[in-house]
């Protein structure tokens, strides 16, 4: 940058000057070659709007807000005039037809079809190396009509299918990986779904949910709000049903994951997986991340010789990063279930990556009775079923045990092609369920 | 909330619920059951979960408020006391979760409209009252948008204990009441139940933390005034903050008002810096006296002074010390103290500037540079960067024939001349008798150089000897044959006199400018020079003796280029003062001349500048709508209007920082659509809305400008980057600037212009500052503002003004430098070394608690400086500072509980 080589862009754009006066020098591009961020200076940074502070709800950001639309309003109402201006002078100038000459003429020097290439390095101002997907990698140079803001090393480009010069860019999108795990359709459970979870579900949307729509809550309390939360607990317990309920609430991009998807089959990709996640989540805020059954990348760091054991622990380290790293993700809540907590690496949940732990029990009386109304509200029961019986029994139940005896107990009258489940199949049904349990558990064997 | 041992017989009461449930839907078997199950499935959706989410406790509560209720409608008149207090102590306890209204006030909904039918029928007495404090607090919840019931049934029962109801009930009454007054005012009911109630809240919210909501509530019902009588020290400050910052956001005549009322806040609270910065903004000299005669105390009155010095208001005062320090008589020595302190004293020549050697000379030692051009520049740089530091190698040697004076010809000596005077800046006496030899030179042009350097030199501070008076009113200067000598001895006491208001120099100017005998050149310099003096002040006799003139020259006079300068000097005198410049509007527009017009937007963006009035900015726009044909030579300048608007945008914008914004990106559409005319101006403007603050957006958007086809566009521009990293030393600037100088070198304008604009940049060795705001970027300085635009304007036309031989028209900046120092002084005002944190100051307004000011700071001793947007603060309460914003000279105070470093 600067030095010999924009000098002689300089010269040569003074010639070119001389020759045709329209031409216009393209304008020193002072950040080619180098990475920037999205958010960062240049053209789009001109154009966009200021943040307005303090959050709290007053006057004052009303005021300020209402100042921004009045500027708006002003600039809509100026550009519309000068277009209007535009379009009359234009009929008689044909300055609209102008451009569409300008547009096809581009679009001849651009010819078809484009190849598409890698860009690999900057050498000077309109010049790059290339590679294109079939290997060989070529000096090019970038035609001026490229913007050359939008150039940076790594990003994929079109090429001319002759003289292999960079006609275009595309805009990078992340990986067609991510955009499968936004959450398009929202689940149909939704909190009233649940039975019980009473104080589980006030803190997920405390944490998760009230950050998003009310971020002055918290600013006039002088507190940052939570930035995730873990659920933890024994299998069965609801803990996805809760996630699902919340993507069903909110109106924030929810992006779900499972942390097996995380680890990949080449060095590196679990980790740039990871980054792309949250990057789309930072593009798409406010946005949610769920992340199912965290323990598969999550454990304990040890010294492990294993290199795929170690590509593990690097997309942990990376999504610790993710977390609470250096650079502010902004409105991205983080959501993460596990039912082992205990395996966990102390660096993933402590406070400020995950703010709040929230246990999940299985069900008491109060809890079962709701869970089981809730899963027999939609069945045909006989007029015998007396579910108190199960409800004040003393079995470990979880909702999931809960919801495979009324399923059994429904089988179980199917097959005798009876219309009303009966008291005798539910408890046929919770035999099985219960015995089908145990069977996993073989720890009865050696006592 | 609920016991444990009530649990126990709420379970049972369930328990006999839950199995009732599934026994109700079977009652009915004679359904086909296929058609049942997905009737059930679609009740279970739809109605039921609200049925049966309800908890055991739930229920309970929602049997016992409906007992109430039901105890209310009965004709007991007994019951009615105990069933509402009942109701009220439901409402009061339930702790409800951020995320849900509460359970009482969501079960009570649908006995809401019997209840208000209830109170209809009830006779009046304290049972009424009590029925209509519960149905007020009901309204929240339920009424529409529009009813307003909340506050109506508040009115019904008056009652001293509003907070009882919890903080969101409060705010909710308060919207209401918000909402009623502007209805009601609308049709000029009463509003004094209003008021009353609105007063009520008051206490309760500064009591709760949210000063916010009272002021808003406050600013409403439009009796900010009262304010003053429910803040107390712990909130104060808060208080003030949030209103101040509330100011250039609100329309006339509330802004005053607010300021006003800030003001008195400070003034209780004996906050007398925090007042006298108020009282400055708000440009009252009464009050700015009153408060400065308000204490005996001698060092804060020392204090006080610094801080009335630096916007340039002449107050006077008996004590010596003080008037001292409102004349800004030592900043010449706390200047050269900073100097010595950072260690910039040896002077640069302006080769250590250019660094020519970094420039890729390509196209070799063909370019023919104008010398006397590249001498020229080269004055005007070397007297920026050694400005005010009082010795340099160009201009000050001791060599006499050497001087780099005669190495200029005609105007150019006259500028290297007057550049002594920026070198020796608010030096007074040496500055003097080092351009005494210069006065009595034989050439016209150095003499007139001389004039100009005692106007620059004296700019900003003051003596009682008053030595730019007499000297500049001599007979051989302000009545000199030489029209030059003349025009710089009127130019110089317009710049060392600027703002002071003298009316002893009205009587020695007005002739000029009334005389049209004169050329048009000596008359609009002479109003010019009067419209600094008495900046912001709308004199009236000025004012009608500029309109005279505007009349009573001839059309061909008016055409004149320098006619433009009498219609500025015109708008100086209105910069800030807003509606008082209708009258002088309305006059202008009997005028027919095209001029007429140019001064009428001129006017008006001053008189509006730093305001950041929406409509005023809309109507500058509007004025650019047009596109205008001034190609042919009669109508040439007839749309010179169009450029005074975009300057007019930018002064307007520049008071606010989303204004200032917005107003970015308004000039990227002006650029895009805008003609020649308007083209050429947008990057002054921008330049204007960001003196000396280097924000990457705006310099990669005005170098992309200097590559511009419009030559006049290119040449503002970077004239604009000059101004934009003026005093910054901004190393990316001068690297853009060092290519522009290679890009250019071969045509000469574009060239001079490079080389001021390095000069700008590295202004003072890169210790001073051209920004008109200050004090914590709130007040804005007019002189400085004056400076700015009158140096603006001469570059609207850069060909005939500053490129052509008038480029001593850039010596107007100097009433808009400053250095951009913070000086820690003792109670005697010698140079105090304290530790200081410098960082990037942050609006803490409206914030909970007592959040960081600064961010990213790091620790400093004093003296420092400080970048536009920087604060300061103390590192420990060794000291406690007498001005609230550490800025400029400040003067600090032993602090008596101080403990000692541990």
């Amino acid at each position: 940058m600067g030095g010999p080589p924009s000098g002689d862009q300089n010269d040569k754009s003074k010639d070119q000057k001389k020759e045709k006066p329209k031409y216009e020098p393209p304008p020193p591009t002072t950040r080619v070659g180098r990475r920037k961020r999205r958010a960062a200076a240049g053209p789009d940074a001109a154009s966009k709007l200021p943040t307005v502070f303090p959050n709290a709800r007053c006057k004052l950001k009303l005021l300020r807000m209402e100042r921004i639309k009045d500027h708006l309003l002003l600039e809509e109402e100026f550009v519309h005039n000068q277009e209007q201006l535009r379009r009359n002078k234009g009929e008689k100038g044909g300055l609209e037809q102008r451009q569409e000459e300008e547009r096809s003429r581009v679009d001849d020097m651009r010819g078809s079809p484009m190849g598409v290439g890698n860009l690999e390095e900057m050498i000077d101002d309109d010049h790059a190396i290339v590679s294109s997907a079939t290997g060989p990698e070529y000096y090019v140079s970038i035609m001026s009509f490229v913007d050359k803001d939008l150039l940076e090393p790594g990003c994929s480009v079109l090429l001319h299918h002759k003289s292999v010069s960079i006609v275009g860019v595309l805009t990078e999108e992340s990986d067609p990986l991510i955009s499968v795990m936004k959450l398009d359709k929202a689940p149909t459970e939704s909190y009233a779904d649940i039975g019980g979870l009473e104080t589980q579900i006030q803190e997920v949307r405390e944490a998760v949910e009230l950050p998003l729509l009310h971020p002055e809550l918290y600013e006039e309390m002088g507190i940052k709000p939570p930035k995730g939360v873990i659920l933890y607990g024994a299998p069965g317990t609801g803990k996805t049903l809760l996630a699902k309920a919340v993507a069903n609430q909110t109106s924030a991009t929810f992006l779900r994951i499972v942390g097996s998807e995380l680890i990949q089959k080449y060095l590196g990709d679990g980790p740039r997986l990871c980054r792309q996640i949250f990057q789309v989540a930072a593009e798409h805020a406010p946005s949610i991340v769920f992340i199912d059954e965290i323990d598969a990348i999550g454990t304990k760091r040890y010294d492990s010789t294993s290199g795929g054991e170690r590509e593990v622990q690097r997309t942990m380290l990376e999504l610790l990063n993710q977390l609470d790293g250096f650079d502010d993700r902004g409105d991205v809540k983080v959501i993460m279930a596990t039912n082992k907590i205990e395996t966990l690496d102390p660096a993933l949940i402590r406070p400020g990556r995950i703010d709040r732990k929230i246990l999940f029990e299985n069900p008491d009386q109060n809890t079962k009775r709701k869970i089981f109304t809730l899963h027999t509200s939609k069945m045909s029961l006989s007029s015998d079923v007396e579910l108190e019986e199960f409800i004040n029994q003393k079995d470990d139940l979880s909702g999931a045990d809960i919801k495979a005896i009324c399923t059994e107990a429904g089988l179980l009258a199917l097959r005798e092609r009876r219309m009303r489940v009966q008291m005798a199949d539910f408890r046929s049904a919770r035999e099985r369920v219960l015995k089908t349990k145990s069977e996993g558990e073989p720890e009865g064997l050696y006592l | 909330m609920v016991k444990e041992d009530d649990k126990s017989a709420k379970l049972d009461k369930g328990k006999g619920k839950a199995v009732d449930t599934p026994d109700k839907k079977d009652v009915d078997p004679s359904k086909p059951t296929t058609e049942k199950s997905s009737n059930g499935a679609k009740k279970g959706k739809k109605d039921e979960p609200q049925e049966e989410e309800l908890s055991e406790e739930d229920q309970q509560l929602k049997s016992e408020l409906e007992m109430l209720v039901e105890r209310l409608k009965e004709p007991d008149t007994e019951l009615y006391k105990p069933a509402l207090e009942a109701i009220k102590n439901f409402i009061r306890t339930s702790t409800s979760s951020m995320t849900a209204v509460p359970k009482p006030l969501k079960f009570l909904r649908s006995h809401y409209p019997s209840m208000t039918e209830l109170y209809e029928k009830w006779p009046t007495g304290p049972n009424k009252i009590a029925l209509a404090d519960v149905l007020s607090v009901l309204g929240m919840t339920y009424s529409d948008e529009n009813t307003l019931d909340s506050l109506k049934y508040r009115l019904l029962a008056p009652t001293e204990d509003l907070g009882s109801w919890g903080h969101e009930y409060v705010r909710h009454l308060a919207l209401e009441l918000g909402a009623e007054y502007a209805s009601r005012s609308e049709k000029e009911a009463d509003t004094k139940d209003l008021t009353d109630l609105g007063l009520a809240l008051v206490p309760f919210f500064l009591k709760h933390n949210a000063e916010a909501d009272a002021v808003d509530l406050l600013l409403e019902l439009e009796i900010i005034e009262k304010l003053p009588d429910f803040v107390d020290e712990n909130t104060y400050q808060r208080v003030g903050l949030y209103m101040v910052s509330m100011v250039p956001l609100l329309s006339p005549p509330d802004d005053k008002t607010t300021l006003e009322t800030a003001h008195s806040i400070y003034r209780r609270y004996n906050k007398l810096a925090q007042a006298i910065i108020l009282a400055i903004r708000l440009n009252d000299l009464d009050l700015i006296q009153e408060d400065f005669d308000a204490t005996d105390d001698e060092v804060l009155k020392k204090q006080l002074a610094f801080l009335v010095s630096r916007q340039q208001i002449w107050l006077q005062t008996p004590d010596e010390e003080i008037s001292n320090c409102l004349n800004n008589a030592r900043l010449s020595e706390y200047f050269a103290a900073l100097g010595k302190e950072l260690n910039i004293l040896d002077p640069k020549t302006p080769e250590d500037i250019y660094k020519s050697h970094l420039e890729s000379s390509r196209g070799g030692p063909g370019g023919t540079v104008d010398s006397a051009k590249q001498n020229l520049a080269n004055s005007f740089v070397n007297s920026f960067i050694n400005a005010g530091f009082g010795s340099d190698k160009l201009m000050l040697v001791e060599d006499e024939s050497t001087s780099w004076v005669y190495k200029n010809k005609d105007l150019g000596m006259l500028s290297a001349t007057a550049s002594i005077g920026m070198l020796h800046q608010w030096n007074v006496e040496t500055g003097l008798s080092i351009i005494d030899k210069y006065m009595y030179a034989a050439e016209d042009h150095i003499k007139a150089g001389a004039a100009l350097a005692i106007g620059i030199l004296n700019s900003g501070v003051r003596t009682d000897t008053d030595p730019a008076m007499a000297l500049l009113c001599d007979e051989a200067y302000l009545d000199s044959k030489s029209p030059h000598i003349r025009v710089s001895a009127i130019m110089g006491l317009g710049l060392a006199y600027a703002g002071s208001q003298r009316v002893d120099l009205l009587d020695l100017l007005l002739p000029i400018v009334s005389d049209t005998s004169l050329s048009m050149h000596v008359s609009a310099m002479a109003a010019l020079s009067l419209g600094l003096m008495f900046v912001g002040s709308s004199n009236g006799d000025i004012t009608s003796t500029i309109l005279q003139t505007l009349m009573e020259r001839d059309d061909s006079q008016l055409k004149d280029k320098w006619g433009r300068f009498l219609a500025l000097g015109l708008a100086l005198l209105f910069i800030g003062r807003q509606e008082d410049a209708d009258a002088t509007l309305e006059t202008l527009k009997a005028i027919e001349h095209p001029i007429a017009k140019h001064t009428e937007v001129l006017v008006d963006a001053c008189a509006y500048a730093g305001t950041g009035n929406v409509l005023k900015f809309q109507s500058m726009l509007h004025l650019c709508n047009e596109h205008i044909d001034s190609s042919e030579d009669e109508k040439k300048d007839d749309d010179l209007f169009q450029s005074y608007a975009v300057i007019g945008l930018a002064l307007i914008a520049m008071g606010e920082d989303i204004g200032a914004e917005m107003a970015l990106r308004q000039f990227g559409h002006l650029m895009h659509y805008g003609d020649g005319v308007i083209r050429k101006t947008v990057p002054l403007a921008m330049g204007l809305l960001s003196a000396s603050n280097p924000q990457i957006k705006v310099y990669d958007t005005l170098s992309r400008y200097s590559h511009d086809n419009d030559i006049d566009v290119a040449i503002n521009a970077i004239f604009a980057m000059g101004l934009v990293g003026a005093g910054t030393n901004n190393a990316r600037l001068a690297q853009l600037l060092r290519q522009l100088a290679s890009y250019y070198h071969r045509d000469p304008n574009s060239l001079f212009m490079v080389r001021i604009a390095q000069g700008l940049v590295h202004m003072g060795k890169g210790t001073l500052s051209v920004n008109p705001f200050h004090t914590d970027r709130s007040v804005l300085s007019r002189v400085a503002t004056a400076g700015l635009v009158t140096v603006l304007i001469s570059l609207v036309d850069a060909k005939s003004f500053v490129l052509d031989s008038a480029h001593y028209l850039l010596y107007f900046l100097v009433t808009a430098m400053h250095p951009r120092f913070l000086i820690t002084l003792d109670e005697n005002l010698q140079p105090l070394p304290v530790n200081v944190r410098v960082g990037q100051a942050v609006d803490v307004v409206g914030q909970a608690g007592r959040p960081k000011t600064i961010t990213g700071w790091q620790t400093q001793n004093t003296p420092v400086l400080l970048a536009y947007g920087e604060r300061a603060e103390l590192e420990d309460d060794e000291y406690i500072s007498l001005s609230n914003t550490l800025e400029g000279l400040v003067i600090l105070k032993k602090n008596p509980n101080w403990g000692g470093r541990d």
